[in-house]
């Protein structure tokens, strides 16, 4: 087979504005490509990053009191026996906010008293002795919270109700102390949550906070207290043996539907409801991501193959004479496909420069990271393939035309 | 001589059944995504109050820490919540036609005919004007007066929801319910509304529904109601336990907007904020640098970012994937239409002018951009079809993306002017070259 580059890229060249459009498209679908997959790649990354918690096991129940009869603290001790007896639940704790669950507080700690700018933020939850258990999260230094430990809900700045320890993720620990122990050094924290200083009196395997999608989502301090009676309510989390999920809620929560004239269920719901909840707009958007490109990417094969079939009806003519005068059908092949190539070639080399402009504007008014080139390089063959498969089957047709039809035709 | 354009033109079209088909459907596509993306654009960005915008501001102050900005990441802004001194003050000047100060509460509410049962409900507390500045639309009844909000009197407004599962289908206007345990008289009752996003209050969720029952202002004061929504404290020195001390603490956490109907009440509402920053400043509060500011709708949406980041560039996407398609569209008729010149060149030769060649070509375009525009309206419906699916875990989820799941007939009427504008643009260029050709050319060529 012989490729004649010259003459075809001569051709093309008079064939006007043709080609140009073909190749504007390619260009366009190279640098759309290469930076949805890349965006989707990263939401993809995100969606599937561990939370630290044992999730598939876990299940949340929200109580809440509205009227002036309700006691919160007889009300928790009384649902934490209940919930500790149910047959297959592994353990039960009670905290101000859940992980996951979208809501809750943050502060900021610093090493020194006030000094909020060398602060870190981070989310705080307030948990009984047997959270860790629950969530099914290590300790890494130091030691958990004994029941001892737990003060009554939290009751202005009354010293007995002050926290004075905190348990905090490995990941908060290391930004406080970037060289060395955290375990035993004391703290101090923005919002009167705790005592000035607290002391960490221990350090667990990261997890995910109580919000998601918020830069520092593993920034976790756990603070020895029930809930905070602000809005009186309380939030359960619940440890079930693997595999019995259904059951055990269903037996929860036909126990909490039992009338009470002071307080309600807000809701229950698997832990997974909140981490899918969470993933939604990644998961949307990468879904929306996928959709266009793969749209984009047949619209840009379909221009291909529409003008390069319409071509071999406009050539009739001309590829029966090449024929005639001895090309054989593998030069007509080969022409078609130069000719395509080059198209591609020439869309792909400013799609190029396109897809690297899309992908720094991008990173500057997105702050995203800046496009990881090996999904450039990646993505030029993938648009020569689809440029080639798109003239495979009209460079087909033009070579079946015979050397006598082609020369009879007018 | 339309008529014979357009007979000439589905011949022409029907000559190249295969051609077409790809036409139709690359335009149909550019028009199915763009309309579908710009739904989701147009239901996150768009502004729920815009015939209003030139009336309703939020009124914000910054009254936070002079260490740091409420929000280091928008230092230039005012936190988006007052305090309740603040609040309860500036709502007290008469240069504004309606004021509000709201925020939202939880409480169980009980009665109706299914009065064994107790539904959780968002509670609004705010003043009366609230119904009447944003254009809440009643079915039953109507709003309170500032005398009940002063009172307050027990008055209730339930949302249309919240009205059908206490009431059945009929009006509750006249029935007494519990609020958790008051007992609160309906006064009315909300048609269905759904402001996307919550503009008046987007300090939780601002694609959540609005509240299901409101409750005069007074009401937060004498039942101790402290908001559930965001309560945003810098003074770590103050205690905020109690609903008096958090009243009077330098928490934010009350929204305050008010209606201004002209430049005039506008500055005269500006001045009274500034003389009130200048004497509690002299008090010793307020020891951040001025900023008392009066924001419309449209640009709090901007300063709150409501506008996603995904959603700008969903639609720039879209944009470019148009854009693909025209391209797309504009090579496939020029070859067409370059096929087809010799044909022009007799018509020429017998007498067509060039304008009667241009105009030929573009009734051909004109019928290929119907056609897509049919095809672009089958796939909108389709692409919000998926997109009704895609959202709806969220719509279970309690984000209430609901609103997405109708197109508006703006969105509409311009999805069908763009078709018909960008398929005779792509049209226009191969019909006026091939116009531009010398008859002689082609007649020489045969």
């Amino acid at each position: 087979m012989n490729l004649q580059i010259r003459p075809t890229l001569l051709g093309l060249l008079r064939e006007g504005a043709g080609p140009w459009l073909v190749a504007a498209q390619v260009a366009l679908a190279l640098a759309v490509l290469v930076n949805a997959v890349y965006i989707a790649k990263q939401r993809i990354d995100k969606i599937g990053h561990p939370t630290g918690i044992d999730v598939e096991q876990v299940f949340v129940i929200r109580s809440a009191g509205f009227t002036p009869r309700y006691q919160h603290a007889a009300t928790i001790r009384a649902d934490l026996e209940y919930l500790r007896s149910v047959p297959d639940v592994e353990a039960a704790s009670v905290m101000d906010y859940a992980p996951l669950v979208g809501r809750g507080n943050r502060v900021r700690f610093m090493l020194k008293q006030g000094d909020m700018a060398h602060g870190v933020r981070a989310a705080i939850h307030s948990v009984d002795d047997q959270a860790l258990d629950v969530l099914g999260v290590k300790l890494v230094a130091g030691r958990n919270f004994l029941p001892q430990d737990i003060l009554p809900p939290k009751m202005g700045d009354a010293a007995e109700t002050t926290v004075s320890q905190v348990v905090i993720s490995r990941v908060l620990a290391d930004a406080l102390f970037p060289d060395g122990q955290a375990v035993g050094k004391g703290v101090y924290a923005t919002g009167g949550f705790v005592s000035s200083p607290a002391i960490i009196t221990g350090v667990i395997e990261n997890l995910d906070g109580h919000t998601m999608n918020k830069d520092n989502q593993q920034h976790v301090a756990f603070l020895p207290r029930l809930p905070y009676p602000d809005e009186p309510a309380a939030t359960y989390a619940v440890r079930v043996r693997p595999g019995r999920m259904p059951q055990v809620m269903s037996t929860v929560e036909k126990h909490f539907e039992a009338p009470d004239p002071d307080r309600f269920i807000d809701w229950i719901h698997p832990l997974q409801y909140f981490k899918d909840r969470a993933s939604i707009a990644d998961r949307n958007m990468t879904t929306f991501l996928i959709v266009v490109t793969v749209l984009l990417l047949s619209i840009t094969a379909f221009g291909v193959f529409g003008l390069a079939t319409f071509n071999v009806g406009t050539r009739t003519k001309q590829i029966g004479t090449r024929r005639a005068v001895g090309a054989r059908r593998i030069d007509i092949i080969g022409q078609y496909i130069v000719e395509n190539w080059l198209i591609t070639t020439a869309g792909v080399i400013v799609g190029c420069a396109l897809a690297l402009g899309a992908g720094s504007w991008l990173s500057s008014e997105y702050q995203l990271p800046r496009l990881d080139l090996y999904y450039l390089v990646a993505g030029i063959p993938a648009l020569w393939i689809i440029g080639l498969l798109a003239a495979w089957y009209p460079a087909r047709r033009a070579a079946a035309i015979s050397p006598a039809t082609a020369t009879r035709a007018v | 001589m339309f008529a014979y354009y357009g007979r000439l033109a589905l011949r022409s079209l029907a000559s190249t059944p295969g051609l077409t088909a790809l036409m139709v459907l690359a335009i149909g596509l550019g028009i199915g995504v763009c309309v579908t993306i710009l739904t989701v654009y147009h239901g996150v960005s768009s502004n729920p109050l815009w015939w209003k915008s030139d009336r309703v501001y939020a009124v914000t102050m910054d009254a936070w820490n002079p260490a740091e900005p409420a929000y280091p990441e928008r230092p230039h802004l005012a936190p988006p919540q007052l305090t309740y001194i603040d609040a309860t003050y500036l709502a007290a000047s008469d240069v504004p036609l309606r004021k509000v100060i709201t925020y939202p509460v939880n409480a169980v509410v009980s009665g109706g005919v299914n009065a064994g049962r107790a539904f959780k409900t968002r509670t609004r507390i705010t003043t009366g004007d609230f119904f009447g500045m944003f254009d809440v639309p009643f079915q039953y009844g109507g709003g309170w007066t500032a005398a009940a909000d002063a009172g307050p009197q027990n008055v209730i407004v339930l949302s249309r929801a919240l009205n059908a599962k206490l009431f059945g289908g009929a009006s509750g206007v006249g029935q007494t319910i519990r609020w958790n345990d008051r007992e609160f008289q309906v006064i009315g009752v909300l048609n269905d509304w759904q402001p996307l996003p919550r503009f008046y209050d987007m300090n939780t969720g601002p694609f959540d529904d609005p509240e299901d029952a409101y409750i005069p202002w007074g009401w937060g004061r004498v039942l101790a109601q402290i908001t559930s929504g965001t309560l945003r404290c810098w003074n770590t020195a103050e205690p905020v336990d109690t609903y008096e001390q958090v009243a009077a603490s330098s928490c934010a956490w009350i929204q305050m907007w008010v209606e201004l109907p002209d430049a005039s009440a506008r500055e005269r509402m500006q001045t009274v904020l500034d003389a009130y920053w200048s004497e509690q400043r002299s008090a010793l509060r307020f020891q951040r640098p001025r900023n008392n500011r009066l924001t419309n709708v449209a640009q709090w949406l901007r300063d709150q970012e409501i506008v996603q980041d995904d959603n700008r560039m969903l639609v720039r996407l879209a944009f470019a994937f148009l854009v693909v398609c025209l391209i797309n569209t504009a090579g496939l008729l020029l070859a067409k239409f370059l096929n087809s010149a010799p044909a022009s060149g007799i018509r020429r030769a017998l007498g067509a002018s060039r304008l009667h060649i241009f105009m030929q070509h573009i009734v051909e375009a004109g019928i290929l951009a119907a056609g897509g525009c049919i095809v672009g309206l089958l796939l909108s419906a389709a692409g919000l079809w998926g997109l009704r699916v895609l959202y709806a875990n969220s719509t279970e989820t309690g984000s209430g993306y609901a609103g997405f799941s109708y197109v508006d007939s703006a969105t509409l009427v311009w999805a069908l002017v763009l078709t018909v504008v960008t398929t005779l643009l792509a049209g226009s260029y191969p019909a006026w070259r091939i116009g531009r050709v010398p008859p002689t050319v082609y007649l020489k060529s045969q």
